[in-house]
């Protein structure tokens, strides 16, 4: 066999392998999307209402309240668009790397569906008055066994996968999707049994619930993101990644620490010392594997730098893992308590959120779709401006969060510690960085709408059409697998 | 790393001691040590945590689906984190009128509630002891119109908890005084008045009193430390 018939047999087989994963990865790539597009919305809405009161505030629109507003937004940036959009991405980088053809995709969007139908109940129950005010958890106590069960059927099938694999090899990918998609149902199913169904002390339950919510962050959002980063970056500069030995110390270093952080946000709280202390001193440790794994993606990187601005999924992919970084040295930071008692009780939390949910989850897997939807729909994307407006955007909306809420969180905290001043100063406080951060997320939500609709234009095919696997318009040339 | 067992057992097993540390055992073992002592004047035991729920549970329901929490916490850390029990327009006009045992909030104090709602971020005041600082009218009121209680306030109104209906005979006991009628005919023949949730949430906020007294010495009986 030529070399020439070898590429095209190679380029076949990924056509084959894209064209079996096209459904359910569409399918979770798209229902992602337009969650992320009504997160945004609600994002901007309950940014408005908490500095805003008669922002919306007619009878009927009671369920808009920013009591419901926030945990809807939080839980359908989450549960809407960040797991099931790294669960699609997911499933087409397990088949690319397995070089394997997608079976059973009818499995893939039965428990795609059921995602859907969980949290869009979820969503709607917050909004209607039967959320749980439980941070990241705020779901109707009926919804995470439908969540639970869809999850594992999208896990099993991504451990099937491995199993079919072609070859002994496995990527590092491989092992941060695998390793997430054991830890999610794990962190899922303890949250919700302990804190919904177990009996137990009513502080172990809050504890619990912060625990769950930063294990989701540093073993589900981060190991994806990573994940999907050592897959990008390599392929799209053509050459392998800087240091393969650094990405399993790495991956090592999330799973030994991943664990044991969250009660640190309850320092000083009525909890045993040793609780938020561990959890502080995890948080501080977290950044070892951190800067090993970003440090080892951005040597890769820097090997061709020029190849950033000619690609927008390695662009995206890159400032990704800088807002990771940033959001590592923050939470580390306000880990120890000359810091963290002034960003513990702030906005400051919810900003740390959004700079690990957006920042840099959404920013790494906004890059692998710009990379996976023209291969799986042999188009190329309708308006290149409007990936270049989506990041740009999305960037400076992000820099200005993390300003806003960090330097606002402590200065609100700081008015609040103020105890002989009136309440007023200390409610006051928050208002001009509030009035900042809404207008932040009608950045946000320009940029989310530009790429939702040039997903929506790509799809329904109006871009133009090529027979093989197209490479975005500004894309280097990628190597093989 | 090329075994699926190995990897399995390692992520397992480094996962293992997290969740059993953090999760599992504070949740059988994380209990207040339960204190006794004699009172010293009526010899009668008193006793920390008081072994029965301190709050209105049906109403932290309702302050859950509302989302209260995204706003107020529950949590008063101890003074070398910042003084935050109290602060002098906390309600009642600068005054309170019993005496109070404000502290930082500790194990015992959440034994019986469902879930400890200590909440994410202080856009509002702290409600530990918001039990103490406000008659139910002005809870009512203020659940109805915040901005008539005070107007900085970014609370949103939830009057939705609230309704409208003809009065009958003699006017509730329950309602509201800080309602803008259309006109007079209306504010002569209509009332605002409660419904069943809104009884239950402020029922909830007036029990919200966490400061029992945990041994026989009580800082706050020493009239020099007291909060007046």
């Amino acid at each position: 066999m030529t070399e020439e018939q070898e590429k095209q047999e190679s380029i076949n087989s990924r056509s084959a392998i894209d064209q079996s994963a096209r459904f359910p990865v569409l399918f979770f790539i798209t229902s992602a999307s337009l969650w992320l597009l009504l997160a945004a919305t609600l994002g901007f809405i309950q940014q408005m209402k908490m500095h805003n009161p008669s922002f919306l505030d007619h009878p009927w629109l009671y369920f808009l309240n920013y009591g419901r507003s926030n945990p809807a937004f939080m839980t359908s940036l989450v549960y809407g668009w960040s797991i099931q959009a790294g669960m699609g991405v997911a499933i087409w980088i397990m088949a690319r790397l397995c070089s394997a053809e997608v079976k059973n995709p009818l499995t893939l969007i039965v428990a795609g569906h059921f995602w859907n139908i969980g949290v869009s109940i979820g969503v709607f129950g917050i909004l209607f008055g039967y959320g749980t005010s439980m941070e990241w958890l705020a779901f109707p106590k009926a919804v995470w066994p439908i969540l639970f069960v869809s999850f594992s059927m999208i896990a099993i099938w991504l451990v099937t996968m491995f199993f079919r694999r072609k070859g002994n090899n496995v990527y590092i990918s491989v092992w941060y999707i695998l390793g997430a998609c054991f830890w999610f149902p794990w962190i899922f199913l303890t949250a919700n049994l302990f804190i919904h169904v177990f009996p137990g002390s009513a502080l172990a339950k809050a504890s619990t619930n912060a625990w769950f919510t930063s294990s989701l962050i540093y073993l589900f959002l981060i190991p994806i993101g990573l994940g999907v980063a050592y897959y990008l970056i390599p392929k799209i500069m053509g050459r392998p990644v800087h240091s393969f030995q650094l990405s399993y110390y790495g991956f090592w270093g999330l799973a030994i620490f991943g664990g044991w952080t969250g009660i640190q946000k309850f320092m000083g709280g009525p909890f045993p010392s040793w609780m938020p202390a561990i959890s502080g001193a995890a948080v501080i440790f977290m950044l070892i594997p951190i800067l090993i794994v970003t440090v080892n993606q951005l040597m890769t990187l820097k090997e061709d730098p020029s190849a950033i601005n000619s690609s927008p999924a390695l662009k995206f992919a890159a400032t990704g893992i800088a807002f990771l970084i940033i959001f590592c040295v923050l939470s580390a930071l306000s880990s120890f308590l000359s810091v963290g008692r002034f960003t513990q009780l702030s906005f400051t939390s919810i900003g740390y959120q959004v700079l690990a949910v957006y920042g840099f989850f959404s920013m790494v897997i906004f890059g692998a779709i710009y990379f996976i939807v023209p291969r799986i729909t042999n188009s190329q994307w309708p308006s290149l401006g409007g990936i270049q407006n989506h990041f740009i955007l999305s960037v400076y909306a992000i820099v200005a969060l993390i300003i806003i809420h960090f330097f606002g969180g402590i200065w609100q905290s700081s008015a609040y510690g103020k105890h002989d001043a009136p309440l007023e100063n200390a409610i006051s406080s928050a208002k001009p960085y509030a009035i900042g951060a809404s207008i932040v997320w009608i950045v946000f939500l320009i940029s989310i709408t530009r790429f939702v609709l040039n997903l929506i234009s790509l799809i329904f095919r109006t871009g133009h059409r090529e027979v093989y696997p197209t490479l975005l318009a500004a894309t280097r040339v990628s190597a093989d697998k | 790393m090329t075994s699926f067992k190995k990897f399995i057992f390692g992520i397992s097993v480094s996962f293992f001691f997290p969740w059993l540390c953090l999760v599992v055992i504070p949740h059988s073992k994380m209990n207040a040590e339960i204190q006794e002592w004699p009172d010293a004047d009526t010899g009668k035991v008193n006793s920390y945590p008081q072994g029965k729920p301190n709050i209105f549970r049906q109403g932290q329901i309702v302050y859950a689906q509302e989302g209260c929490a995204s706003c107020h916490t529950q949590m008063i850390r101890p003074t070398y984190m910042g003084f935050e029990s109290w602060r002098p327009d906390f309600g009642k006009e600068g005054t309170i009128e019993e005496p109070v045992r404000i502290r930082e909030t500790r194990l015992g104090d959440y034994d019986g509630e469902r879930f400890a709602y200590l909440g994410n971020q202080r856009i509002g005041p702290d409600l530990s002891n918001v039990g103490y600082r406000h008659e139910e009218s002005w809870h009512h009121e203020h659940l109805y119109l915040p901005q008539s209680k005070r107007d900085f306030s970014m609370m949103p109104s939830f009057r939705h908890l609230y309704k409208k209906r003809k009065i009958k005979g003699q006017k509730s006991e329950y309602a509201l005084g800080n309602v803008d009628w259309e006109d007079d005919e209306e504010a002569k023949n209509y009332e605002i008045v409660p419904t069943e949730r809104a009884k239950a949430l402020v029922g909830y906020l007036m029990t919200l009193k966490k400061d029992d007294p945990f041994g026989p010495i009580v800082a706050t009986e020493n009239a020099e430390t007291d909060v007046k």
